[in-house]
């Protein structure tokens, strides 16, 4: 019963973190305070180092999405309506959340383990002791790294997801590339499904950011408090990521004229 | 000079200082001793503010910091510079980079200058062959020296040490003594020393300040505490195992 209540605690602690973490960046980004080497170090390994497990993953998706819809497109022969059915799916709701999820499995995690140690190790007192604001140096580098990587890998994943379901529906349906661009761009689909993603990313993005440097400040314990912080960064990161999906989703139907 | 007056602080319900008096003067050596657990090092954090009292006053040259917001402690974190216990260097940074960050974030050095600089400041403390090399390649002693290096850069005119010579072999733990007199002698620094190491207490100690239970128990020169008749005092001073001393 203890283990639980302190399992909610530090969970409700962390949450109450993420309003000041935003803050934080907010204002050091508006100020231009972030610092510019902290940014670099953070964009090169959070969000450059993402790059491979997100091409990997889109790459598959995409192939996922012409496999699942092979027996549809095949029975009715449709098979000008693959890229349209690949690439709303993709483009609106596949690249964004994998993209979310996997950034957050991948940079939210390190993120908090690294701040998590930081802070057991009182090596962030340690920034504080020579007066050195953690804010700009530690807290506002990496949520922004995690929300540039989060909207940029997105981009980069939308695109490879429809690669790699054109490469798919050429190889196991034998529907021309070509074909399958036309009906990516036959008018079904437009610019405005893009932004829907991207808008989705920023927002997956700002959540995972906070989050796993909030839970990462607030680390308490040693080792086991470190472990206990990145699973519940993650945990609440994944589910978070649903929740916006849905309200994004159900607003822009809601708004869609 | 560093003033605390009556700081009171604790934690749920565990009292950690009971109205604690201490005060240190420039180029004065004054060790806080006490078994772990007795507050030595919450007492220090107090003077930069890592820790705030919750009765008491903290006063830095006659400026009450008491009630100072973060960003009005960082003037006073220049000014008193504090060497953590684990020494806190950035593990993803070198030896140097750690030095020169809190002169490429207060000075308008240019990294060149401020890397040149972090290598001259490792140099005083006898680290300069691994002024490249990473933190975590390092044993506790050689970081210790890199934070004090780290503790100079702003020329502090107070310095506060957690336990600096804990983990070091007696060799290390007698340079660090011998940097700690030098500070105070020649740059007339002051310096409040968190410790347990009666070599360092008895060989260069100014004052001495002796925490027991959240309160002062002795507070003197060395000879003041030798002489002391009080029996927790004499069995803490002689190391002895027995005796009415009671550890939390």
């Amino acid at each position: 019963m203890r283990e639980l209540l302190r399992f909610f605690g530090d969970f409700l602690q962390g949450l109450g973190g993420l309003g000041v973490v935003l803050a934080t960046t907010f204002d050091g980004t508006l100020r231009g305070k972030v610092d510019g080497r902290q940014l670099r170090d953070s964009l090169l390994r959070l969000g450059v180092g993402s790059i491979p497990v997100i091409v990997a993953t889109a790459l598959f998706v995409g192939g996922i999405m012409v496999v699942q819809s092979a027996p549809l497109i095949t029975r009715f022969g449709a098979h000008g309506l693959l890229g349209w059915g690949a690439g709303f799916g993709i483009l609106r709701e596949v690249g964004p959340v994998l993209t979310g999820l996997m950034i957050s499995g991948r940079a939210g995690s390190n993120n908090t383990a690294e701040l998590g140690t930081l802070t057991v190790t009182e090596q962030v007192d340690g920034l504080r002791a020579i007066a050195v604001d953690p804010g700009p140096y530690l807290v506002a580098p990496r949520v922004l790294a995690i929300v540039l990587t989060t909207v940029l890998g997105t981009l980069l994943s939308m695109a490879v997801a429809l690669l790699g379901a054109a490469l798919s529906g050429f190889g196991l349906l034998g529907v021309h590339p070509v074909t399958f661009w036309n009906g990516l761009v036959s008018g079904l689909i437009g610019p405005e499904d893009v932004l829907h993603g991207a808008l989705k990313a920023l927002i997956f993005g700002i959540i995972i950011g906070a989050t796993s440097t909030s839970f990462g400040l607030h680390a308490r314990g040693g080792a086991p408090g470190v472990g206990r912080a990145v699973n519940q960064s993650v945990v609440l990161s994944a589910l978070m990521i649903f929740v916006f999906d849905a309200l994004v989703s159900f607003a822009a139907e809601a708004l869609a004229p | 000079m560093i003033e605390l007056i009556g700081i009171h602080k604790s934690f749920g319900e565990k009292v950690i200082l009971d109205g604690v008096d201490l005060s240190a003067k420039e180029g004065e050596i004054h060790f806080v001793i006490g078994t772990s657990g007795a507050g030595k090092s919450v007492l220090l954090k107090h003077i930069v503010g890592l820790l705030r009292p919750d009765r008491g006053q903290v006063l830095v040259d006659g400026v009450d910091v008491t009630h100072f917001t973060e960003k009005q402690f960082y003037p006073i974190r220049k000014k008193c510079a504090l060497v953590l216990q684990h020494a806190t260097l950035f593990d993803s940074m070198t030896c140097e980079e750690n030095v020169s960050l809190p002169l490429l974030k207060h000075t308008d050095l240019s990294e060149k200058a401020a890397l040149a600089r972090a290598r001259s400041l490792l140099e005083e403390v006898g680290m300069a062959d691994y002024a490249t090399a990473l933190p975590v390649r390092l044993g506790d002693g050689m970081r210790k020296s890199v934070a004090v290096a780290r503790a100079l850069a702003l020329e502090p005119e107070y310095m506060l040490f957690d336990e600096p010579t804990t983990s070091l072999d007696p060799l290390s733990a007698r340079r660090v003594d011998a940097l700690i007199a030098e500070l105070a002698e020649k740059r007339g620094v002051g310096c409040i020393v968190v410790s347990h190491d009666l070599p360092s207490i008895f060989g260069i100690a100014h004052r001495v300040t002796m925490l027991y239970k959240g309160k002062v128990l002795a507070s003197g020169t060395q000879e003041d505490l030798l002489g002391s008749t009080d029996p927790v005092v004499g069995q803490f001073i002689h190391g002895k195992p027995e005796g009415p001393l009671e550890t939390t």
